[in-house]
């Protein structure tokens, strides 16, 4: 299913229609004049040619589809995602595309168990769907869907579709009352004995939690990293994360999918704000 | 393509084939570019700033952006000259890729043995000495707001080595053009101008500096009027060419920049939002040229 990486190109292309899901969260999907070979996990750079300097430098997403119809999931929390939100059908869009390292395949035998927060669903749909199409009559992915509202979960339908879901909301308005950690916890309690993959994207904060409960039971975890980036292509060295046991690894080339016991989740002053949350907290 | 156009310029000894070349820093090693274009075609490449001994640079946040650009404050990681001597040099060579490598010291002996390092490979076209990185606590800038340090380091480089000596200057000098008179008679070949300039960016959230490393250096088209000022004010000061950098995006930004008397010019930040950026500006200035019927070289200093 997940093969190696194509040519990375800069795309233009039209936005072909805006998906809003609240008032924070829209699907902006592209009309793409040819295909981008995007595997599940890669992202793009995103700009606008209408935004000129301001924002300047482009913006990382996690590609919900590749293909004819490239879309992304995003959420309104500054500038570049508001122009995003304004924008209408027709607009130009530039998307430097596919980048970085994609999730590693489902080993053979193993159950994927999927822990997503807020708006890190999007390359776990694109998960999801791939091993659909791959599986024959196998198992369903386990998702555990966690938002600080019932209004923090986008896409949920969409990853219902594909997976067997469970959510979780911080204050309770949907379905288990806390953080998706609960979730996690006892579903590797249900699981214990078989084998699983988990793959996580969400918040930092959550990201090193899910970390830290999968190296404990011995659970293999991967995790789609978060970071500022300028480039999106290993050339401005903006996007280190603390490696274990000292030094960094850079985002955008040696993630944003990687095995979560490289990260050292205690360095780094990204990290450790918890400020930037791809998702709900 | 550019048939009846002839792009040269001399920076010095060195006949470039073009004025368009990339920036320290926003460029990697030149071997990033290979799905986009012939990174050959270009007058050349500046390699991220080479160290003695690699180094992993400043803790995460290390860039953020600004109005019109951004901040960054990457701590001069790189993998050492060692490292680039070997694995990325001949690659570079092999492809007819003219390389000016960007070196960065704490001292001036230090400034002297990378000097030395890099004059022992072949495919080597200058040497840029960093005596103006705003990002690291010790060494950077203080070798390049003093014009006596700047001279020293740049006296101590041309000691050792044969190749053409680049000296990078920061727009926060005091006395700019007294720096830039005291590394010409040093033995600087050019010039390179500018540096990015300290700022800072801050959280009314979290009430925390933007950076880990609280300030960085601002790049990008928020620099350009300050930098074409400087390098006009150079250019007016010394003899040796001037190499103009600051928010250079396009091939109208070049020829600004050639206008205030630069004989080249290094696109930096632009590459991050359009990793063709550089190979635009070259042929967008190729058009200019061919229209009006003349030769890169004309443009230079003829500001009116
Ligand atoms: C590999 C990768 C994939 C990503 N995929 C997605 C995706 O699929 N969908 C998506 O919506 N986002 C995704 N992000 C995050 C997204 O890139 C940022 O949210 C975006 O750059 C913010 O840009 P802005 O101009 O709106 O905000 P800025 O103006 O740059 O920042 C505004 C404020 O928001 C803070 N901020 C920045 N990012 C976030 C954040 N994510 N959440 C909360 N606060 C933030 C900043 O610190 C700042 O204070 C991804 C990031 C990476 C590295
Ligand atoms: C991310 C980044 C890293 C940089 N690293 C270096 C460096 O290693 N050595 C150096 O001399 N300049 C470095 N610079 C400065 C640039 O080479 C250039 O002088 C500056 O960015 C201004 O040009 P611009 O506005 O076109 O980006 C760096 C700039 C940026 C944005
Ligand atoms: S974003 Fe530029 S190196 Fe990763």
């Amino acid at each position: 299913m997940i093969e190696a990486q194509t040519r990375r190109r800069l795309y233009t292309f039209p936005l072909h229609r805006r998906d809003s899901i609240g008032s924070a969260y829209h699907v902006l999907t592209f009309e793409a004049n040819e295909p981008i070979a995007a595997l599940p996990g890669q992202f793009a750079m995103v700009r606008s040619t209408t935004w000129g300097d301001a924002p300047l430098l482009p913006r990382p997403m996690s590609l919900l589809t590749g293909g004819t119809r490239p879309s992304i999931l995003i959420k309104v929390v500054g500038e570049g995602t508001m122009r995003m939100a304004y924008a209408s059908s027709g607009e130009q869009f530039e998307l430097l595309a596919p980048l970085g390292r994609p999730w590693s395949p489902l080993p053979e035998g193993h159950r994927a168990v999927f822990v997503a927060g807020g708006v890190g669903v999007a390359p776990l749909v694109f998960l999801a769907q791939a091993l659909g199409e791959a599986r024959a009559g196998g198992e369903m992915p386990l998702a555990l869907y966690g938002g600080r509202t019932h209004a923090d979960l986008p896409l949920d339908a969409e990853l219902a579709a594909v997976t067997e879901l469970r959510v979780a909301t911080e204050d309770g308005s949907r379905g288990t009352h806390g953080r998706v950690t609960v979730l996690l916890e006892k579903a590797l309690d249900e699981l214990s004995g078989r084998a699983i993959k988990v793959y996580t994207c969400g918040p930092d904060p959550m990201m090193a939690a899910v970390a830290r409960i999968c190296a404990e039971r011995h659970v293999a975890c991967e995790v789609s990293l978060e970071t500022p980036m300028a480039c999106g292509y290993g050339v401005c060295l903006g996007c280190p994360v603390p490696r274990r046991p000292a030094g960094y690894l850079y985002a955008c080339t040696e993630g944003p999918c990687i095995d979560a016991a490289l990260i050292d989740w205690e360095r780094g002053h990204g990290v450790s704000a918890g400020q930037k949350a791809r998702g709900a907290s | 393509m550019s048939a009846n156009v002839d792009l040269r310029v001399d920076v010095g000894s060195l006949t470039l084939k073009n004025p368009i070349l990339t920036a320290s820093g926003t460029f990697g090693y030149g071997l990033e570019y290979d799905d986009f274009y012939d990174v050959a075609e270009l007058g050349g490449i500046c390699t991220k700033g080479l160290s003695l001994e690699p180094r992993h640079g400043n803790p995460p946040d290390r860039i953020c952006e600004t109005a019109a650009g951004m901040l960054n404050a990457i701590g001069l990681a790189n993998v050492g000259v060692e490292a680039f001597c070997r694995d990325k040099l001949p690659i570079l060579r092999q492809r007819g890729v003219t390389v000016v490598a960007n070196v960065f010291a704490t001292t001036v002996d230090d400034f002297v043995k990378l000097a030395q390092r890099v004059d022992q490979e072949e495919g080597v076209a200058a040497i840029e000495l960093n005596v103006s990185c705003p990002n690291v606590d010790k060494g950077g800038l203080e070798f390049g707001c003093d014009a006596q340090a700047a001279a020293r380091v740049t006296a101590a480089c041309r000691a050792v080595t044969r190749l053409p000596l680049w000296v990078k200057m920061s727009p926060e000098a005091g006395d700019i053009r007294g720096v830039g008179l005291a590394c010409q008679e040093a033995g600087a070949d050019a010039l390179t101008a500018i540096n990015t300039i300290r700022g800072l960016a801050v959280d009314p959230r979290t009430w925390r500096a933007r950076l880990a490393n609280r300030t960085g250096g601002l790049s990008g088209p928020a620099l350009k009027p300050l930098a074409l000022r400087i390098v006009w004010d150079l250019a007016r000061t010394v003899r040796i060419p001037i190499i103009g950098i600051g928010g250079v995006a396009t091939a109208e930004d070049a020829v600004e920049f050639l206008l205030a008397g630069a004989t080249a010019v290094q696109v930096g930040t632009a590459n991050f939002a359009d990793p063709m950026a550089s190979k635009r500006a070259l042929d967008g200035l190729a058009d200019y040229c061919r229209e009006r019927g003349m030769n890169a070289r004309d443009l230079i200093g003829k500001m009116r």
